[in-house]
């Protein structure tokens, strides 16, 4: 029995709110949007906590979408609970990330900049081990670029990923920077 | 950095009287040929959806053929649909292009494609070249970040393809552009604050509409009608700001709102 595939995609919005209290504190407050782009649905939250049940309960609807209409309890009760539990191992990891945001904005941007930098540098291993394996089973010299279009299609692929990587470093500083200042 | 002033505003005005070909995104999707407005000629929905992907992907390089279809139709098209696709899109911006002859508007550089935007007006873009008017002078010279922003606000007439709202390759550009729409009314709000307060009351709820929880619109909108001498108007926004706050996120308004209200109720 074949089944089709299906998405569901959510877009989150948090909206930063930077506000003194009345004894002139500093404080933060995080509001968040989640839509569930398929459905259109959207949910306002404060705690990451509601976000993920609208999460869940939009995958259990598209799970019981998918059972087929024949099947017993048993087995759409079976194929739901498979599929929470696949969601909820993925929803105490992932959304932590973004729980460790909320709680503490500094700590995380270090966390996401370390991550950056060991990724880098995993990347720029893995591409001097390949390099360093392709000229040794081939002589590069022989071969011939296929067509200048080839080349300048590379180039500007390049020059692409260089600027997103400037942009992504550029977006990291000024966080560092708005989190070192508040 | 640039220094904009009022020839940056005509450029853009006339950048739209020059274009050869126009294209309507925001609340809607129309196509403007040379002043000939294309109607339903477009055949299959994926010649539409293909050309709408290129109109995303407008500031990228030139797009591989196969990350088009894995992106657009997730493994559900062959190379005939998109052959077929993008047949559909030329016959539909270019009706009078020779067979065998180079596409004006849509590149290829190999299997890569990508939309050539230097005869095409695109209203979402003009949009942002106006906003970025406004927030640049915003601060030097209010009177011409007014009609940039209110050029910019005009342009918006909803969200981003609406007709696509289901479907996510649409939605973060969506996104950026109804928060870039709804700080661009929130800005201009706040310029005509002194001089047009009912022009801000509409502006502010032109916001609102966009995001009913958007607390800046109402504080904004309280001074408003403060200014108009309308004092149980600007409480009742106030109470129709901590209703929605309550509604939404169940928390109350901010602090400075309160102080606001209470500005307001001269306390």
């Amino acid at each position: 029995m074949s089944h089709q595939d299906q998405t569901s995609s959510f877009l989150l919005r948090f909206t930063q709110k930077l506000f003194e209290d009345e004894a002139g504190e500093t404080n933060i407050q995080w509001r968040g949007k989640i839509t569930h782009v398929q459905g259109n649905d959207q949910k306002n939250f404060t705690e990451m906590k509601d976000a993920i049940d609208f999460i869940q309960a939009k995958l259990s609807t598209m799970t019981l979408s998918s059972i087929e209409e024949d099947a017993s309890d048993e087995e759409k009760e079976g194929l739901l609970v498979k599929s929470m539990d696949i969601w909820k191992k993925l929803a105490k990891s992932y959304p932590k990330m973004m729980v460790d945001a909320i709680k503490d904005p500094k700590a995380q941007v270090a966390q996401i900049q370390a991550q950056l930098t060991n990724k880098a540098g995993e990347i720029q291993e893995q591409l001097s081990s390949k390099a360093e394996e392709i000229s040794e089973k081939y002589q590069l010299e022989s071969f011939k670029p296929t067509s200048k279009s080839d080349i300048k299609e590379l180039s500007e692929q390049v020059s692409e990923l260089t600027s997103l990587i400037t942009k992504l470093k550029k977006k990291v500083d000024k966080i560092d920077k708005k989190i070192a200042k508040s | 950095m640039i220094r904009f002033d009022d020839s940056h505003i005509d450029a853009l005005i006339e950048g739209h009287a020059r274009a050869e070909l126009k294209i309507y995104t925001l609340g809607q999707f129309k196509l403007d040929l040379v002043d000939h407005e294309i109607l339903d000629n477009w055949g299959r929905d994926k010649a539409i959806q293909l050309f709408q992907f290129f109109l995303i992907s407008r500031n990228r390089t030139a797009l591989h053929k196969e990350q088009i279809m894995d992106r657009l139709w997730e493994g559900d098209a062959t190379d005939q649909n998109f052959k077929v696709a993008l047949h559909g899109i030329n016959k539909v911006i270019e009706p009078n292009k020779k067979a065998r002859s180079k596409p004006k508007f849509l590149q290829r550089q190999g299997a890569s494609y990508k939309l050539n935007m230097e005869h095409v007006w695109l209203d979402c873009e003009a949009m942002e070249s106006f906003l970025e008017i406004g927030n640049n002078v915003s601060s030097v010279h209010p009177e011409l970040a007014i009609i940039a922003y209110q050029y910019a606000v005009k342009l918006y007439n909803g969200v981003f393809l609406p007709n696509r709202i289901y479907e996510d390759w649409t939605s973060t550009e969506r996104e950026k552009l109804q928060m870039l729409a709804l700080n661009g009314y929130i800005s201009l709000a706040e310029l005509t604050l002194e001089d047009q307060p009912d022009e801000t009351i509409r502006l502010t709820e032109e916001a609102l509409s966009i995001d009913p929880t958007w607390e800046e619109a109402y504080r904004i909108q309280m001074m408003a009608h403060m200014i108009n001498g309308n004092r149980p108007q600007a409480i009742r926004t106030f109470n129709k700001c901590k209703a929605t706050l309550q509604d939404e996120f169940g928390i109350d308004p901010l602090p400075n709102t309160i102080q606001l209200l209470k500005q307001i109720q001269g306390k």
